[in-house]
């Protein structure tokens, strides 16, 4: 009994083992097609035109490569995990919170940069970027990046847009002569811990924050109080992205943390809203294509790596998903629909100030010990209860 | 003296059904009184009206010289025995009878005592702390009987409540039921569709057909001298002459009825051929054929039975065959 | 003998009805034998585990460690909210289904009758998730409600009930008078349906010899027809309470964004890795639901069972 237990908890641990690069085997070369790709994807990933026609980015793989594709689509980082753990996919795309685990349980293999032609067009900023990038080894293929913005009502705010976040952390009339109470949101995941961490390095420098991943016990809960402050302000959390479009069409939001997608669609059906990036920096995620340690079919895996930098796919993504390409051409040469303004609305040219997720451990590099992830979840869950 | 109840031109129709129409009635205070007819006659409507539970549509009820056309059944001096008992499942048997008590507001201790006496009455001593489910049917008869009785009721209604017993049973109740009305004084409205049981129980019957009294009289009026071909061929079985055929016998022209049991088999105005036979225990019923007009014959034990095709001849006493004037059918 | 040899099967069943009963049975006692109690029994296990603080990893000696932290002021919060909830929610929705009950199993009569039932059902035909947002715009500050209560100038009395702490908000769709109100509609058809089922079940006799006895309506209900409803009540509460107290979806549509018991299970299971902490949330409905069982058993809510 004990062992069944031990076992169904066996990714759980995976989460908090300490990373250990290993030597596992790198494909050196490659052949034919297999004829079928596996994929583990976030939801709206990987399209073949089925949402919407425009979007595919799957058909034309398939054609050129005889490589049939099969996506199941994971919704938390852990479902991620866990698919992995269980075994039978080739690829997945991994955010940061996750990519680190599955180097550190050895389920992803090592890539070899030079089977795939088109490495060199990959965004510098990403190419050795520390979550697939470890001891001097390629665990992955950089995917796609975004920015967790700052979007506000353009009538309510009017002609002076919001440049800090403390629109939504601290009470304040807003331009319109209102108090932001009950007008802004925040993100309702453990993770925007990490955001009050971020106004707190501009804001209260004598704490020392050097990351707002990595927090010791007083940082946290200086953390937790700005928190308990919004708390205050915010009547829901928002979680959903959808749930976050219709609040901002039917509660009266004024402000609130989101990303580019949700920013677009409220502009594309003309709801009076833009988006900054506040001086204290944002958060961000950023994901990339990683290869299962037991892939089944390296050749495609390998191929669908280089069409990922190659093809529309990084271009017309970046559109679908309100994200930025890991392709910095992508933006520009015209191979899908985004264009430069594009990519800028995106915050493609904001790169150094977003501080992308990563799963918070106790053993952390920047000092002795921080709070650990789990320790967030249920802090978070007291902070959003009144407590 | 004031009647117990009285109905003027009581009608109670559902949609296009005439289940009572425009039905005059007396009952008399300290009357046994039966309304006796075949299922759908009217006759549970009308106890039904008496209760309160349905509301005429044309007519007015008085319950002892007050007009209670218009009252709810919570304000009626009667009380009612349902045809299922309708205990409440969840009482007790003390508490079932003590309920109206209980909800007129008496004390608890008296309604205790008043319950107790009533369970006597019916005795059913030491019966008031179990569940109506644990009691036998008529154990159950009587604790409705007694839960009826407990509020001193100046009419008491009886809905068919010896329907559901066995056949000894229900002659035993039927004898109690009768001292028990003698011993209160008060008048009992009695519904059945049993003619034996109306006719042994009532001190007047009345006879109901599609919503309307056929007649009102004593059990010997009703059997003996039954004004309509219904209430003879409903009270008895009597067999019913044709207006032709009592014509041919005694020149009237008029329907008659002639008890099976009055007639006489070897002498006699009519003849037949025997085409049925029943053994009935005490008796043996036969029926006989004269020229289309088919006559029940009873024959009681040790008498002469004809074989089934034998030819006979019957004939009756003077009087037997009560001629029905007053019938216009 | 012809027969028997063309269908040696149903007569064998015929003959030894044991069996029969053995093959019908079979089946419904392994899925609650395997699935339902092992599953039970395996989350129930995990709640005596708990989690290192200092790691995160689990640790897997049985103690009462992870019982403890329920108590945490953050965590029996949510506990008592969601119990509060449920509470509300079943107690409201007692009352709101009553009435429709009554008159359905009263007074409907053929074509009324499937109205009635279509009526209640319906909503459980459309999606639950369909419904839950159609109610987060109905509720929203520009929604619906909102709009009514303008329309017939109102709004003030909105305003004055909005004020008010706890249950009101910046809007009832942020609130938790919202969470109630969604809760209350997406499972009313569960309260009606029992409390309809026991209703039907009592002869109309029974309600007649009440007023015969002397009894006012208002008695006859009090004393003769609610104890014979209680069983549907008790019926319907047990769905709704249980209903409200695992759900995870409407609070985190409509309302504060304050975590309940579903929830809770759902992050730390899902997001967290604490396994041992999500099985100990998910253990207190299933005692809670057993003590008010035994409650409702011992008040004889069961006896006409």
């Amino acid at each position: 009994m004990k062992g069944v237990l031990r076992s169904s908890a066996a990714f759980c641990m995976a989460a908090t083992v300490t990373v250990q690069p290993l030597a596992a085997e790198m494909v050196t070369e490659l052949g034919d097609g297999e004829g079928a790709l596996n994929i583990v994807a976030w939801p709206g990933y990987i399209e073949r035109g089925e949402t919407a026609a425009d979007f595919d980015w799957v058909t034309g793989f398939e054609e050129a490569t005889g490589c049939t594709v099969n996506v199941k689509t994971a919704n938390t980082s852990d479902e991620m995990v866990a698919l992995m753990n269980e075994g039978g996919f080739d690829l997945v795309t991994a955010s940061g919170d996750a990519s680190l685990r599955m180097v550190a349980g050895k389920r992803v293999q090592p890539i070899n940069t030079s089977l795939i032609p088109s490495w060199n067009a990959i965004d510098d900023r990403l190419k050795e970027a520390p979550w697939h990038f470890v001891d001097g080894t390629h665990y992955g293929t950089p995917y796609m990046w975004g920015p967790n913005i700052l979007m506000y009502n353009t009538e309510i705010f009017g002609d002076s847009a919001p440049t800090s976040w403390n629109v939504v952390f601290e009470e304040m009339n807003l331009p319109d002569g209102q108090s932001n109470q009950g007008r802004v949101q925040a993100y309702d995941g453990p993770i925007h811990i990490a955001d009050a961490a971020l106004y707190l390095m501009t804001h209260k420098p004598e704490l020392g924050i050097t990351s707002p991943y990595e927090l010791n016990q007083e940082q946290y809960d200086a953390a937790l109080d700005l928190l308990r402050v919004q708390r205050t302000l915010v009547s829901r959390y928002w979680h959903d992205a959808f749930i976050q479009i219709d609040d901002f069409k039917n509660e009266g939001m004024a402000a609130s943390g989101s990303w580019p997608f949700q920013r677009n669609l409220l502009q594309g059906d003309g709801a009076p809203v833009s988006s900054v990036f506040p001086k204290e920096g944002v958060t961000g995620w950023a994901d990339t294509t990683m290869m299962h340690v037991d892939s089944e079919n390296p050749n495609c895996a390998y191929m669908w790596m280089e069409h990922t930098l190659s093809s529309n796919l990084m271009s017309d993504l970046s559109v679908w998903f309100g994200a930025n390409p890991a392709v910095p051409a992508a933006c520009t040469d015209g191979r899908g629909k985004q264009t430069a303004e594009g990519c800028t609305a995106n915050g493609f040219d904001n790169f150094e100030q977003v501080r992308f997720w990563t799963t918070p451990v106790s053993r952390c590099e920047s000092q002795e010990e921080c709070v650990p992830y789990y320790r967030w979840v249920s802090d978070y869950i007291g902070v959003i209860g009144g407590r | 003296m004031t009647a117990a109840i009285s109905f003027k031109g009581l009608s109670r129709h559902f949609g296009d059904v005439r289940a009572v129409d425009s039905v005059d009635l007396e009952i008399g205070a300290g009357e046994f009184f039966v309304l006796l007819g075949p299922s759908g006659s009217g006759k549970t409507t009308c106890l039904r009206l008496i209760a309160g539970f349905e509301r005429p549509t044309a007519g007015r009820i008085w319950i002892f010289g007050e007009d209670a056309t218009a009252a709810p059944p919570y304000r009626r001096p009667v009380n009612t025995v349902f045809q299922d008992y309708a205990l409440f499942p969840h009482l007790n048997v003390r508490d079932n009878v003590a309920y109206g008590l209980m909800v007129r507001g008496d004390a608890k201790a008296a309604r205790r005592k008043s319950a107790d006496e009533a369970l006597a009455l019916v005795a059913l001593d030491g019966f008031g702390d179990r569940k109506p489910s644990e009691l036998s049917g008529g154990q159950r008869q009587r604790v409705a009987l007694a839960r009826a009785l407990v509020m001193q009721p100046k009419v008491l209604l009886l809905d068919e409540p010896l329907g559901a017993l066995d056949l000894k049973l229900r002659e035993q109740m039927q004898g109690e039921l009768k001292t028990l009305q003698r011993q209160l004084g008060i008048a009992f409205v009695f519904v059945t569709h049993d003619q034996g049981e109306a006719l042994s129980m009532g001190d007047r019957v009345a006879v109901f057909d599609k919503g309307r009294i056929q007649q009102v009289g004593s059990p010997e009026d009703v059997y003996d001298r039954p004004e309509t071909p219904f209430v003879a061929d409903f009270v008895g079985a009597s067999n019913v002459l044709s207006a032709d055929m009592v014509h041919d016998l005694v020149g009237r022209n008029a329907p008659a009825s002639l008890r099976p049991e009055a007639i006489r088999i070897g002498f006699g105005p009519l003849a037949g051929v025997v085409h049925a036979r029943a053994f009935l225990g005490s008796a043996t019923r036969i029926e006989v054929d004269c020229d289309g007009q088919k006559l029940k014959v009873l024959i009681p034990k040790g008498g002469e039975v004809p074989q089934m095709g034998d030819s006979v001849t019957l004939g009756w006493s003077e009087g037997a065959l009560h001629i029905m004037d007053s019938a216009n059918g | 003998m012809a027969e028997a040899r063309r269908a040696p099967l149903s007569d064998t069943l015929w003959r030894r009805p044991r069996l029969l009963l053995a093959l019908l049975i079979t089946p419904p006692l392994l899925w609650l034998g395997i699935v339902y109690l092992g599953a039970l029994f395996a989350l129930l296990a995990q709640s005596f585990f708990s989690i290192d603080e200092f790691s995160g990893l689990i640790s897997y000696e049985l103690t009462l460690k992870t019982y403890a932290e329920l108590l945490r002021a953050s965590n029996l919060d949510i506990l008592l909210r969601t119990i509060a909830m449920a509470s509300a929610v079943t107690v409201s929705a007692a009352v709101v289904a009553f009435p429709i009950a009554y008159y359905a199993a009263r007074y409907a009569r053929g074509r009324w009758k499937a109205v009635f039932y279509l009526g209640a059902m319906l909503p459980l035909w459309s999606s639950y998730l369909v419904k839950v947002y159609s109610w987060k715009l109905i509720l929203a500050k520009e929604g619906v409600l909102n709009w009514l209560f303008e329309t017939l100038h109102l709004a003030w009395v909105l305003e004055a009930y909005l004020a008010i702490p706890v249950i009101g908000g910046n809007s009832l769709s942020v609130s938790w008078t919202g969470t109630f109100l969604v809760f209350l509609y997406v499972w009313l058809p569960f309260m009606i349906l029992p409390i309809q089922a026991s209703l039907e079940r009592v002869p109309p006799s029974m309600l007649e010899a009440s007023g015969d006895l002397g009894a006012r309506p208002g008695q006859t209900l009090r004393y003769v027809i609610l104890p014979l409803a209680l069983p549907g009540i008790i019926a319907g509460s047990i769905f709704t309470f249980s209903l409200t107290m695992g759900d995870y979806i409407v609070p985190q549509i409509v309302g504060t964004s304050a975590r309940m018991i579903g929830q809770a299970v759902y992050q730390f299971q899902g997001t967290a890795g604490n396994i041992p902490l999500a099985a100990a949330f998910a253990v207190v409905p299933i005692v809670v639901m057993g003590v008010y069982l035994t409650l409702a058993k011992s008040a004889g809510a069961f006896d006409e069972l």
